[in-house]
């Protein structure tokens, strides 16, 4: 078979633990007519979100990823003397094979398995286990086959959001994400309220999607293939340096961030987060808050070329002549301050944690926009703080909500911060991992909200000129860049001060919960799957918290990829060189 | 010995678990556990002092911290070298030994003072204090910086409860407001430590390691303090002579007509002029950065406004360690990481700025305790004023002052803690806290004024206790950096801090007339039972502290002892930065007056 045919074709493996999914999932459809009951399609849920771990960790170690193939094809060729002449012809043409299958894997195949996209994948397939414990008793029994059917669905879109290679694909892999989420806010509840949020969401969504497609025709227009490496490289290779091509290449950048942004619920267009999380169960807000900004990271951080490239050295994404960290430093600066100064004014749980997760995201943009200034050595602070801030913010939030889910029945909802004062003398457990998750999410130490804010903040103190090469740079552009790294400074001190201000929110509820005497008790309900839910967020924050080393060591290797050493020349040149002719 | 300082972090946060667990229906178990654990902590730290060995005499001239009986373990790598470790690094130097042992004393006190005045929901009390102990004394312990920042923090939370579930009407909004002061200070000085860090780390004009002179000048990724202070020493020190000798050179080919060589002088004249601007501004941002969080908790003027409400709404074991430790935790940071990270930035902006705000903070402070008719209030507003001293002492920036600054920490937590104590005890006995409603108590409760008298004493500085030796040492040292070269006004601000002495003697003895002293004036106590003079629970408490008042006045000689090589440390790296000055000024100075800048630099010896 031909590198490229196999590229084409070959990716099918790769996709086992999506296939999974989605098989789940049309089980799950046609299931759902012939018995409605949600413990049943609960514990299938979580036999799929299982088998999906199983097809993963099998992908992950017995699919050649695109790591490994770079891997095998820096060693030296292999001379063994005891090998018979046939049989190192065989060696060598399969060594010739391997390396011309790595340019086909990265510029031609719409799917790319690597470090990356088995992280993304495993975030999501246990974000997805601990969503259906949540929305156990939050979905009404003649729906449950079709709601865990599009959780499942919502699960396999984000994996394959983290493995996309290409703009089909990338879009294919968001709207896998968003038309479930749809039918998830309607389904589990019929009141004007959850209707109205449903459909405004729904209208925002479809708006945000054509945003990013009108992005996405401007990209391949910009660089002539939807190839998202060909895009990356061609876009900050010299031929990004063209007029034409950079103002159409900042076009798509504003409009794909836009699109994007709306997922991430960045400010200004967060603003259907608020009365939709309100107007939804608390299960599916919890969703809300953690799938679309997943996929909207993992879409970002492809399309920004902050990816590994494997082809060339280590492209520091599309620079774009310093346009996009700037855009991306004023999204995250108003981002964050608008989400925690709104937060300071709700009395709804959901909606303060609504503005909470806008905050959040804009915190997750100060690495996105610091992640190019940071030079080539494995600078830590950009994307992998990043994905380690994700994974905290899933964790924290996702818990937060859960522990709302696990309080409230149908006769005596926890609708506002009132609804949890004296939850310490009633409910001791829960309010110890309540409090757990609102010091997470102010970010004290000892969970891992601080870390994640801890190597937020030494990437925006890391973006001065990178020390090995400043001997070599021109005094002029050595001033340039220090006074540059002043501006990125500046959005570590906005974040602190951020940071402090949301403090003021999550202290406001942890007051309630430990300083107030309770104004009506909470009945005693034990819902083991919110419960379970709850402890395994407040597994992960603590223990991150705790034991930060192995969460960093693997996003580390996520997105560092292969030691730059290994590039000859310039990493950007060659990487421009190394595409293939659209 | 080791062991003894790790246990000093474990025993007290294993006794919380513990204490926590318990629940709350076993109120002597609670007690008597809690006590437990804080007399072997009291005893762990007074252990760890008698075996305090001095450092050796080859250290002598040391420009780092040397810690002693030091543990290091790692925790997290956050950068590609292997020295880019956070690690749990802790150890005990001249510096922060006597603030351990005081540490432990008044959590000791804190629990002996709690004993009957908490009834509800006391073992979550019991647990939280003690949790507190282990925060505070790993702040004073760590040696690595972000374990300083986590402990920092980690005291927050235990007393964010302490004052919101069990302090006065106002405890909810006071304990808000204590927490965000304190977080927003301290996420500003996680800033400026991160700055430091990685300025030593990415210096973009420091030599290559292999161009390196000594391993000090080339760039380290390091989170160990120790080293830190080396390395900034390392990059920062040699900079104006640096300057100074290529402009040598570059006079010397000025007027010559080879112009390679003098476009080559130029340029590195040029270079080692930016490098030297690069990082007089890092040195101002970081010590403008670790300030705000440390000036949040001394308190220094503009933002002490958390303070008088926290003191006041704390349950009494509150605020005894908010006033005796908390706020050393903010001297500390200026002595340990403000002054030795950034040494030039602390002599040229630091001692005018904070000096200014310290004589602010005395009189200030002094006129609104002043004006209190709440008796805590009062201490509370006196606790700004004893820091004002405290801080005057620490940015004298030499050898006196610092140990005056020192002092001055460990008195103000014995005087003031004692205060609170005693304020505490008195509530306890009439749950009023206003002076008018008290009159005449020395007769009534003759052993709480006698402590109250002596205590008071120690506070305004009497000779022979320990306030007077503090207070004089911190104004001796800030009078003798007249003698500086820049002519720093150091006696204006010390003249200044003389009138806090005598407001300081005014509104204490004030208190002590209105209260224990004139018609007598007892307020209703019905229903609170009996009123008795001290017991022995509280007397145990209150001997400790007084004694050691006493001690300190008539005999401070092994404190200063103990802190002697550590404080010369921060004295020579504060020197260091005087010659720097000096040697700046020399550069600054006009070519055609070459008399001054020959004049010499000489500084106080």
């Amino acid at each position: 078979v031909k590198p490229l045919d196999e590229a084409l074709i070959g990716f099918f493996p790769q996709l086992l633990p999506e296939a999974v999914l989605v098989v789940a999932a049309c089980a799950f459809f046609l299931g759902g007519t012939w018995r409605a009951r949600r413990r049943l399609w609960g514990i299938a849920a979580l036999v799929a979100l299982a088998l999906a771990g199983v097809a993963l960790a099998y992908t992950a170690a017995g699919v050649r990823s695109v790591e490994a193939l770079k891997q095998e094809i820096s060693e030296p060729p292999r001379k063994d003397p005891n090998i018979s002449p046939a049989g190192q012809q065989v060696l060598d043409e399969r060594r010739k094979h391997d390396e011309a299958a790595l340019p086909a894997m990265v510029y031609a195949s719409p799917v790319l398995h690597s470090r990356l996209s088995v992280l993304f994948a495993w975030i999501a397939i246990a974000g997805g286990a601990v969503l259906v414990l949540l929305s156990w008793n939050d979905v009404p029994d003649e729906y449950a086959a079709e709601y865990h059917a599009c959780l499942l669905l919502v699960t396999a879109g984000v994996c394959l959001t983290g493995m996309a290679n290409d703009l089909i694909t990338l879009f294919l892999a968001l709207e896998l994400v968003s038309i479930p989420t749809y039918i998830l806010l309607y389904l589990p509840r019929s009141d004007p309220r959850a209707q109205e949020s449903a459909m405004k969401y729904f209208l925002l969504s479809i708006f945000s999607s054509a945003l990013l497609l009108f992005g996405f025709s401007y990209l391949y227009g910009a660089a002539g293939t939807t190839n998202i490496p060909a895009i990356v490289d061609a876009l900050s290779g010299p031929a990004g340096a063209e007029p034409g091509a950079a103002g159409l290449a900042l076009v798509a950048l504003v409009l794909v961030t836009a699109g994007l942004g709306f997922k991430l619920a960045a400010a200004p267009f967060h603003f259907y987060a608020p009365d939709v999380y309100q107007g939804t169960t608390t299960s599916a807000a919890a969703l809300l808050a953690f799938a679309p900004k997943v996929a909207a990271v993992a879409a970002l951080i492809r399309l920004l070329g902050y990816a590994p490239g494997f082809a060339g050295g280590r492209v520091l994404g599309l620079d774009l002549g310093g346009q996009t960290p700037r855009l991306l430093w004023i999204l995250a600066a108003v981002t964050m301050s608008l989400g925690n100064v709104l937060a300071l004014l709700q009395d709804n749980l959901k909606r303060l944690f609504a503005y909470s997760s806008v905050a959040h995201a804009g915190y997750m943009l100060v690495g996105l926009a610091v992640a190019p200034k940071l030079g080539d050595a494995a600078a830590a602070g950009g994307v992998d703080a990043v994905l380690f801030y994700l994974v905290a913010y899933g964790a924290m939030t996702v818990g937060a909500f859960a522990v709302i889910g696990w309080l409230s029945t149908p006769a005596r909802p926890v609708e506002t911060v009132d609804d949890l004062a004296g939850l310490s003398g009633s409910r001791p457990a829960a309010a110890l991992v309540m409090a757990l998750f609102l010091f997470s999410l102010i970010g004290m130490p000892l969970t891992a909200g601080f870390w994640g804010k801890l190597q937020l903040f030494f990437g925006t103190m890391s973006t001065g000129p990178d020390p090995a090469h400043a001997a070599l740079l021109k005094p002029e552009d050595l001033a340039r860049q220090t006074a540059d790294a002043w501006f990125f400074r500046a959005l570590g001190l906005i974040l602190a001060v951020n940071a402090a201000v949301g403090a003021w929110y999550y202290l406001r509820i942890a007051a309630v919960m430990y300083l107030r005497t309770p104004l009506q008790l909470l009945e005693r309900t034990r819902p083991w799957p919110a419960m379970a839910a709850v402890w395994a967020c407040a597994l992960v924050t603590l223990g991150v918290g705790l034991f930060p080393w192995p969460l960093s060591q693997a996003v580390k290797k996520a997105t560092h990829g292969p030691p730059a050493a290994a590039a000859p020349g310039p990493p950007r040149a060659a990487a421009a060189t190394g595409g293939p002719a659209p | 010995m080791q062991t003894a300082l790790l246990l000093l972090l474990a025993v007290p946060l294993a006794a919380a678990a513990v204490v926590a667990l318990l629940g709350a229906g076993r109120p002597r178990a609670v007690r008597r556990l809690s006590l437990l654990a804080s007399v072997v902590c009291l005893l762990l730290a007074v252990v760890v002092a008698a075996g305090f060995t001095q450092a050796p005499p080859a250290e002598d001239g040391a420009r780092t911290f040397h810690p002693r009986l030091a543990v290091q373990w790692n925790l997290l790598q956050l950068g590609p070298s292997p020295s880019a470790m956070v690690q749990f690094y802790v150890g005990v130097d001249g510096l922060n030994l006597a603030l351990v042992v005081l540490t432990a004393l008044l959590v000791f006190c804190g629990v002996l003072v709690s004993w009957k005045s908490v009834t509800e929901r006391d073992n979550e009390f019991f647990a939280w204090l003690l949790a507190l102990e282990t925060g505070m004394i790993g702040v004073f312990l760590a040696f690595d910086i972000i374990l300083f920042y986590v402990f920092f923090e980690l005291t927050l939370i235990p007393l964010f409860f302490l004052i919101g579930i069990w302090g006065g009407p106002q405890r909810q909004y006071a304990a808000r407001k204590f927490f965000i002061f304190t977080l927003a200070g301290s996420l500003i000085t996680l800033l400026g430590v991160i700055g430091v860090v990685l300025a030593v780390a990415n210096d973009p004009y420091a030599p290559p390691p292999a161009a390196a002179q000594n391993a000090d000048e080339a760039n380290e990724l390091t989170f160990s303090i120790p080293r830190l202070v080396e390395l900034v020493h390392g990059h920062t020190a040699p900079l104006p002579d640096d300057v100074e000798k290529k402009q040598k050179a570059f006079d010397k080919v000025k007027n010559a007509d080879f112009p390679n060589e003098k476009a080559a002088a130029e340029t590195q004249l040029k270079r080692a002029q930016e490098r030297l601007d690069f990082w007089r501004t890092v040195e101002f941002w970081v010590f403008a950065a670790l300030m705000v969080g440390f000036a949040v908790k001394v308190p220094l003027v503009p933002v002490h406004t958390w303070l008088p409400l926290a003191h006041t709404e704390a349950p009494t074991a509150g605020s005894v360690l908010l006033a005796g430790v908390l706020l050393k935790i903010g001297a500390y940071g200026f002595l340990r990481l403000c002054v030795p990270l950034a040494p030039d930035a602390s002599l040229a902006f630091g001692r005018p700025l904070i000096g200014v705000l310290a004589v602010i903070g005395v009189i200030y402070g002094s006129f609104c305790a002043l004006a209190q008719e709440d008796i805590k209030k009062l201490v509370a507003y006196s606790s700004v004023a004893h820091l004002g001293f405290c801080m005057l002492g620490v940015f004298a920036l030499n050898e006196v002052g610092l140990s005056g600054g020192l002092l001055q920490m460990i008195n103000h937590g014995l005087s003031t803690g004692a205060l609170f104590l005693l304020v505490g005890m008195l509530y306890e006995r009439y749950h009023t806290r206003k002076a008018a409603d008290y009159g005449g108590m020395a007769a009534r409760l003759k052993l709480l004024a006698l402590f109250m008298v002596f205590i008071t004493l120690s506070s305004i500085g009497l000779p022979g206790l320990n306030g007077f030796v503090g207070e004089t040492l911190a104004m001796f040292g800030m009078y003798s950096t007249e003698s500086d070269p820049n002519r720093f006004p150091g006696w204006l601000l010390t003249g200044l801090a003389s009138a806090g002495v005598v407001l300081g003697a005014w509104y204490m003895l004030t208190l002590l007339r209105r209260v224990f002293f004139g018609e007598p004036k007892e307020p209703a106590h019905e229903g609170h039972g009996p009123v008795r003079d001290l017991d022995a629970r509280e007397l145990t408490a209150l001997v400790p502290v007084a004694a050691l008042c006493l001690a300190l006045g008539v005999w401070p000689q092994p404190f200063f002892d103990a802190a002697r090589p550590d404080l010369k440390v921060v004295a020579r790296i504060a020197d260091g930065a005087r010659d720097r000055a000096d040697a700046e000024r020399r550069l600054a100075a006009p070519p055609e007056a070459p008399q001054a800048a020959a004049a010499p630099g000489g500084r106080p010896q």
